[in-house]
């Protein structure tokens, strides 16, 4: 798996080194507070106190790096987390050409890894206004009417913002129901997206790590929808033209 | 809890894909559904710890679970759900779960909640090789 994932499996080890340096960093308090008792315990003549000023001077010393280190380790785990999301994120959203696949995976990762509850995919549409509502979750108790009937015509000022402009935009914003708004760009152009309506109870807001997520959502959706769709109509295409070949064949 | 084997048990490939990311130290066998999830325990008799998501087609987390416990199979099951609530926490727990995870989660949770997870009892019970030879 580390050959796969090396951006993780390094950040795994940086912690487990952390987290062995931490221990040791534990040990070598204890054994300063055990000496620190030892010398308080035999001083009792003023020649002591030079010595155990010294030993007091490296206990706070060696308690300070003990909290550096665990804040450390907890920014590394933090950081080994972020990547793992992006990683199977990106892996899951390529791992497949056909689009029912990829935009399952696009709604995956929304619920799973974003806990967004109520959320919508806009894909524009070819020759018409607006966008189609390629996909939807937990919107029955959507009541805007803005994605009704499997389109969406405008109306929410934020989404209507980053469809116009591509740029990935967070709420609240006045007038917008969205919480996020999230373009999908194709080589420059934006062809859609997604859009965060609500997330799941008991996470109440977006997290800064969660702004990774959705720029990767940004641009990886995009091009792995695009490629999916491109696929499905060359193959479309190719089997209509073996059929063909066949039919003049004679077979 | 160190298990010598993990079942999933989730209908999400990306959530199949994040516990192989999040638990490389355990081997794991995986199913999509309640049905598929009796069937690997058949085959992997070994299975000491079960991650279960409760939605899912076919038969879901807490029916299996159910059903697991009436057979008196006692595997360690953590529930893992998108539902936070606490009355879907419990009725987890009131079913027989050992634990419960709510989605987003990341590996260190789920690593703690493992760790704290106590020993199967065959393992704990059995004496030591140097106990028993002495």
């Amino acid at each position: 798996m580390s050959e796969g994932f090396p951006a993780a499996a390094a950040g795994s080890e940086l912690v487990e080194q952390l987290r062995a340096t931490l221990e040791r960093a534990g040990e070598l308090l204890r054994i300063l507070e055990g000496n620190l008792q030892q010398a308080s315990a035999a001083s009792g003549a003023g020649d002591a106190a030079g010595g155990e000023n010294d030993l007091e001077h490296r206990l706070a010393t060696a308690e300070s790096d003990v909290r550096e280190l665990a804040a450390r380790l907890v920014e590394s785990e933090h950081q080994v987390g972020r990547l793992m999301n992006l990683y199977v994120a990106a892996y899951q959203l390529h791992a497949s050409l056909e689009p029912d696949a990829v935009q399952a995976a696009i709604a995956e990762i929304a619920i799973n890894l974003l806990g967004a509850e109520r959320f919508v995919l806009l894909l524009r549409r070819d020759a018409e206004e607006g966008c189609e509502v390629a996909l939807e979750a937990g919107m029955q108790g959507e009541r805007s009417g803005l994605w009704a009937g499997g389109g969406y015509g405008g109306g929410d000022p934020m989404v209507d913002a980053t469809l116009r402009d591509g740029v990935l935009r967070l709420g609240p914003a006045p007038g917008s129901d969205a919480l996020a708004a999230v373009p999908l760009r194709v080589q420059g152009a934006v062809v859609g997206a997604i859009v965060v309506l609500k997330l799941l109870d008991h996470k109440p807001l977006l997290r800064p790590e969660d702004r990774d997520l959705l720029d990767l959502l940004s641009v990886h959706a995009a091009s792995a929808l695009f490629a999916a769709r491109l696929f499905a109509a060359q193959d479309r295409k190719l089997r209509t033209l073996e059929s063909l070949v066949k039919l003049a064949r004679g077979e | 809890m160190q298990p010598r084997k993990v079942l999933v048990v989730d209908d999400s490939k990306l959530m199949h894909k994040m516990y192989e990311v999040m638990l490389r130290q355990y081997p794991l066998v995986y199913a999509v559904d309640g049905r598929e999830a009796l069937e690997r325990l058949r085959e992997h008799p070994d299975v000491e710890l079960i991650l279960l998501d409760v939605n899912m087609p076919n038969m879901n987390g807490l029916e299996l679970l159910a059903g697991l416990r009436a057979e008196g199979n006692r595997t360690a099951v953590v529930i893992i759900s998108t539902e936070g609530l606490e009355e879907d926490a419990a009725r987890g727990l009131a079913a027989g779960a050992d634990a419960y995870v709510a989605k987003p989660f990341s590996g260190g949770e789920i690593l703690d909640v493992i760790a704290r997870l106590p020993q199967p009892a065959a393992e704990r019970a059995a004496p030591a090789a140097g106990e028993a030879a002495g």
